[in-house]
């Protein structure tokens, strides 16, 4: 296949400004950060809203204790899925750099695979230096959802509903004056670079949809949604771990995650960090409706 | 599982996953699940956390591979017994 992406001039113009503003914003991440050799236990490492916890009728029988230790594993159970979000996206970018169907995008892939790997490195470096553990990638190849003719879009639309996840986390936490200040650092510094990466991936999903419209069926769009929202949904869903709240002392981890996925208030939750992407999936014509499945 | 629950594990299993998939009446013992994704990878944590419950104990993914899941006479062998 050919160029896939330079017949859209809108999507070649933004590559070109993305590649200027990752150079004129460069950074070292080497250096930047101020790591202290521990940080303070009893207060929140989260943003208590952005609890899976948050206004759940289990949280309230919880002591503030109980939610501060919650609060340090869970936000390292949501750096672990960044480190291993992040190692897929590598992967699937590199496997594509440089190929003629990614010509367009390749300058701008260098950029890309170079930040990622810089962002992995600093959730990684939080959560062994305060955690002591990455938190095991509890994702699992077990079939070839991402073959055929969609398969470019199906990594795309990941990788950017990915991000646009992320960032609702990012974006509140790092200028959360309640945390840390290393833990606002963090966030703060993910959330700037993430800007760029979440525009050019709503530009390469538009456009690889666009081009998907023309090819597939009616059936085919609908399996292609369908899949998203259960993606979407089990997403939101690995926020809310029984490895956390195990490290964080509940006697029975599993009944809690339960609880808290079927609490009227998880809904609320899920709505509120799938907002932004939500609308532009509605918008795109990539989904039909905002009615996710049920637990996936 | 909450404690006056006396299924065994097995069937609480084979109840989970014909409650994920209502067009199925029944899920034979050698039924391939991976083949027709009564199990796929989206719907794969869930089921490792009911697994866990039902043992016991964490399932590290590093130690299991597709196969021990591919139909529910290899689950009870690898994980119920
Ligand atoms: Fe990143
Ligand atoms: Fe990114």
């Amino acid at each position: 296949m050919t160029d896939l992406l330079s017949s859209s001039d809108r999507l070649v113009t933004i590559l070109d400004r993305l590649v200027g503003m990752s150079k004129s914003d460069y950074y070292n991440p080497y250096e930047v950060f101020d790591w202290p050799e521990s940080l303070p236990e009893h207060q929140y490492w989260m943003s208590p809203e952005l609890m899976s916890t948050y206004g759940t009728e289990a949280a309230g029988e919880l002591s503030e204790a109980q939610l501060w230790a919650i609060s340090k594993w869970e936000s390292i159970n949501f750096y672990s899925l960044n480190v291993h979000g992040i190692r897929e996206l590598i992967v699937e970018i590199i496997q594509r750099i440089h190929t003629d169907e990614f010509r367009a995008s390749s300058e701008y892939f260098h950029h890309m695979i170079g930040e990622e790997n810089e962002h992995m490195w600093f959730f990684a470096t939080f959560c062994l230096k305060y955690g002591d553990k990455i938190y095991p990638n509890t994702a699992f190849q077990l079939d070839i959802e991402s073959a055929g003719p969609a398969a470019h879009f199906l990594v795309f639309a990941r990788l950017l509903l990915f991000e646009e996840i992320v960032d609702h986390f990012n974006s509140r936490m790092g200028t959360d004056d309640r945390l840390h200040e290393t833990i606002k650092q963090v966030n703060h510094i993910h959330h700037q670079d993430e800007s760029r990466h979440v525009a050019f991936g709503r530009q390469i999903v538009s456009v690889l949809h666009a081009d998907l419209r023309a090819r597939l069926s009616v059936a085919e769009l609908a399996d292609l949604e369908t899949y998203l929202k259960r993606y979407l949904r089990r997403s939101v869903e690995s926020l809310v771990s029984p490895a956390v709240f195990r490290d964080a002392g509940i006697p029975d981890p599993y009944a809690l995650r339960r609880r808290i996925l079927a609490d009227p208030a998880h809904g609320e939750y899920q709505a509120k960090i799938l907002k932004r992407s939500m609308r532009f999936l509605l918008n795109e014509g990539i989904l039909t409706d905002d009615v996710l499945p049920g637990p996936a | 599982m909450s404690g006056g629950d006396v299924k065994d594990p097995v069937t609480v299993v084979i109840d989970f996953l014909l409650a994920k998939r209502p067009d199925f009446e029944e899920i034979p013992r050698d039924l391939d699940l991976i083949e027709n994704r009564v199990l796929d990878s989206l719907g794969f944590v869930n089921f490792l956390y009911l697994l866990e419950e039902l043992t016991g104990r964490e399932i590290p993914m590093v130690d299991v591979a597709p196969e021990d899941f591919r139909t529910i006479d290899a689950i009870e062998a690898r994980f119920l017994r």
